[in-house]
């Protein structure tokens, strides 16, 4: 599958997650204090609609119009993930950003977002590090 | 910035998901983009299309501003000092102290926002729940921790 077109589904996917507001630090705070609950509307209404259209994809026993077996399993569980979770939500609400309104908002114009880029990478960089020399599971994904 | 209906920017969202698989046959996720930006000094993996989804993500933010008269380059967050007090280079410690955490937290995890909240919990993944209840506890929890230290500055 050429580049382009990965390059093109990301901008789709960062327009959405713009036009969602889920590149907005307001809104994720608001979440987070209970005083805006648009984002877990946007939320709930993806997993919902991402779930109807993923078992349809699965009753229709189809393969990807590029020929490939659709590969949408389910990620394995492992002690480190509620952790893991924890640890992310922390970011989450610190920086109002998660990895991909990080870069959405990049292009929004919202230049300070590089410092959530660049640590994200850091942060990235680091458990692969450590995991590696730990030898656990942490690089499946 | 012109926003959509949370129902429609969740049809949206959830939409591209099965999209996306049919077109390439791949399981969105984004984190994991970043690891491949840690990979750049190494030979390219099959992994490799994940950096490309991840440039193209700045790519729609520019599209969805250009819709709203922007983009307007800001260096700042109003949002953020207004939320907790914080301007200039305390303010980028945050961001950047938070995406440590961030990035930290999904390899740990497995995933993010995108590939464990809406993909796996789509699927009913039990990990994917699990990752969630985790993001949402640590997201409320930094939240009323930030806003305490903040001296309840919201």
């Amino acid at each position: 599958m050429k580049q382009t077109t990965f390059l093109a589904a990301g901008a789709v996917f960062g327009f959405l997650l713009s036009r969602a507001r889920a590149t907005d630090y307001a809104a994720i705070h608001g979440m987070f204090t209970l005083t805006d609950l648009h984002l877990f509307g946007v939320i709930g209404v993806a997993i919902a609609t991402a779930a109807a259209g993923l078992a349809l994809l699965r009753r229709g026993d189809l393969r990807a119009l590029n020929g490939e077996r659709i590969h949408v399993a389910p990620k394995p569980y492992h002690r480190a993930v509620f952790a893991g979770g924890l640890v992310f939500g922390v970011g989450w609400a610190l920086s109002g950003a998660c990895p991909g309104t990080a870069l959405a908002q990049l292009g929004e114009g919202k230049l300070y977002a590089l410092a959530t880029v660049a640590g994200i990478a850091g942060g990235t960089w680091l458990r692969q590090r450590s995991a590696v020399n730990a030898a656990s599971p942490a690089q499946v994904s | 910035m012109e926003t959509w209906p949370f129902w429609l920017a969740g049809l949206g969202i959830g939409a591209f998901v099965p999209l996306f698989a049919f077109a390439t046959g791949k399981a969105l996720g984004i984190s994991s983009g970043y690891s491949e930006m840690c990979a750049l000094n190494k030979p390219a993996s099959s992994e490799r299309w994940k950096l490309w989804f991840a440039l193209g993500l700045p790519l729609g933010g520019v599209a969805s501003a250009l819709l709203a008269g922007g983009p307007t380059w800001v260096a700042s967050s109003s949002d953020l000092t207004s939320a907790l007090g914080l301007g200039g280079p305390a303010q980028l410690a945050l961001l950047a102290l938070g995406g440590g955490f961030i990035g930290y937290g999904a390899r740990a995890a497995g995933g993010c926002t995108s590939g464990h909240s809406i993909v796996g919990i789509a699927q009913g993944a039990k990990s994917s729940l699990i990752a969630t209840v985790g993001f949402m506890v640590g997201g409320f929890a930094a939240t009323w921790g930030a806003l305490l230290l903040a001296g309840g500055a919201a």
